[in-house]
């Protein structure tokens, strides 16, 4: 169960990173970075390699969540940018700014709406987080077991 | 092994969708292009590659603010130079009383070919006109008594309503929620641009890369 729960969370933040990727790789950079100032967050200069790393980072984790190599570690910077998107989020409505979520690509308001998507995902993605850190630590923990001597004492 | 496997699973699918990507399948809203009848109200050229269109009231900062800090700028180099096509489109917020009169008195100074003059004035002034509601004080500084008085004739004219009302449809019809609001069209595609963060340096990169294509 634990195992189908997984896999279902790391192909749901997979596909949703690739297809975050996808909408701004298809677009302009200049059109995220408008976005991305939006939240007047980042001076002018960090803009651009912003607007272009980005989404190939959002590309590379979502593609290694999806084929499930170095989950550990995917996972947990999955969980740091989803929680920093949200947090980046958070301010901006609270400071009602109307402005451009910039989450896929272009014309989607930031709204309670966006909030409680990524709110929603942020949660999978640390539910993703920890049990892969469970199934790492179960992992660890099998050998110790298996090594146990045979209480028949046949060596 | 199946690492490997897995890690050359993720490089194909990257690949490929690089190419959707830079083959960029994804396309903006059509928008449509048609401009509402009523007043012409662009800087430049209009067979200019580029159309700008920027939704503004003219009581809101915002506005001021990407006017004087953009807009100035993307005449000077970009519609000076027959690149681009700026179009004023007017969209008077309810919460500022003074707006409507203010886009009335833009729309006459069009009419007798002193927009530019009188936009410019009017946010160089908002703050004044603004408080003490006199936008005819700040009109008054930049047109020449007789201009002023065509100007004062035109403001009453139903064809300035109509004028206003069809560039408020057009946002509507747009689903403008808020000013400044601006839409690029290029080679028939409209974009509208994320709100609140259009610097000069970012839209002159987006015009150099459009001007390329």
């Amino acid at each position: 169960m634990r195992r189908m729960g997984l896999i279902a969370g790391r192909l749901l933040l997979g596909g949703v990173f690739v297809y975050a990727a996808y909408t701004k790789l298809a677009q302009h950079w200049t059109l995220f970075a408008f976005s991305i100032n939006s939240y007047g967050l980042l001076p002018e200069w960090a803009l651009k390699p912003v607007a272009i790393g980005l989404p190939w980072l959002e590309l590379v984790l979502g593609l290694l969540l999806i084929v499930g190599v170095g989950l550990r570690y995917v996972a947990t910077a999955a969980s740091v940018l989803l929680l920093v998107f949200f947090g980046v989020m958070l301010r901006a409505y609270l400071q009602g700014l109307d402005i451009n979520c910039g989450c896929f690509g272009l014309g989607e308001p930031l709204s309670a709406k966006t909030l409680v998507r990524d709110g929603a995902l942020l949660g999978v993605s640390l539910a993703v987080t920890v049990v892969v850190f469970l199934n790492e630590a179960r992992r660890n923990r099998q050998p110790e077991t298996n090594s146990l001597p045979n209480p028949q004492g046949t060596g | 092994m199946k690492n490997r496997m897995r890690l050359g699973l993720a490089g194909v699918l990257a690949i490929c969708l690089t190419g959707l990507g830079s083959a960029e399948v994804i396309r903006a809203q059509g928008f449509g292009t048609t401009a509402p009848p009523g007043i012409e109200k662009g800087y430049g050229s209009k067979s200019a590659p580029i159309h700008m269109e920027v939704f503004s009231d003219f009581q809101c900062p915002a506005c001021r603010g990407l006017y004087e800090m953009t807009l100035r700028q993307v005449i000077a180099n970009y519609v000076a130079t027959g690149k681009v096509y700026l179009i004023h489109r007017d969209m008077p917020l309810p919460n500022h009383p003074y707006a409507r009169t203010a886009a009335r008195y833009a729309n006459a100074a069009a009419k007798i070919g002193k927009m530019e003059s009188v936009i410019s004035a009017l946010y160089a002034n908002q703050d004044r006109w603004s408080a003490n509601g006199n936008v005819e004080a700040a009109v008054a500084s930049v047109l020449t008594p007789a201009e002023l008085r065509q100007v004062r004739e035109l403001v009453r004219a139903q064809e300035i309503e109509r004028a206003i009302d069809a560039d408020v449809a057009l946002a509507r019809q747009r689903q403008v929620r808020s000013t400044p609001t601006i839409f690029i069209t290029h080679r028939g595609r409209t974009t509208p641009l994320p709100p609140g963060g259009v610097s000069y340096q970012l839209l002159k990169q987006y015009f150099d890369y459009l001007l390329q294509q």
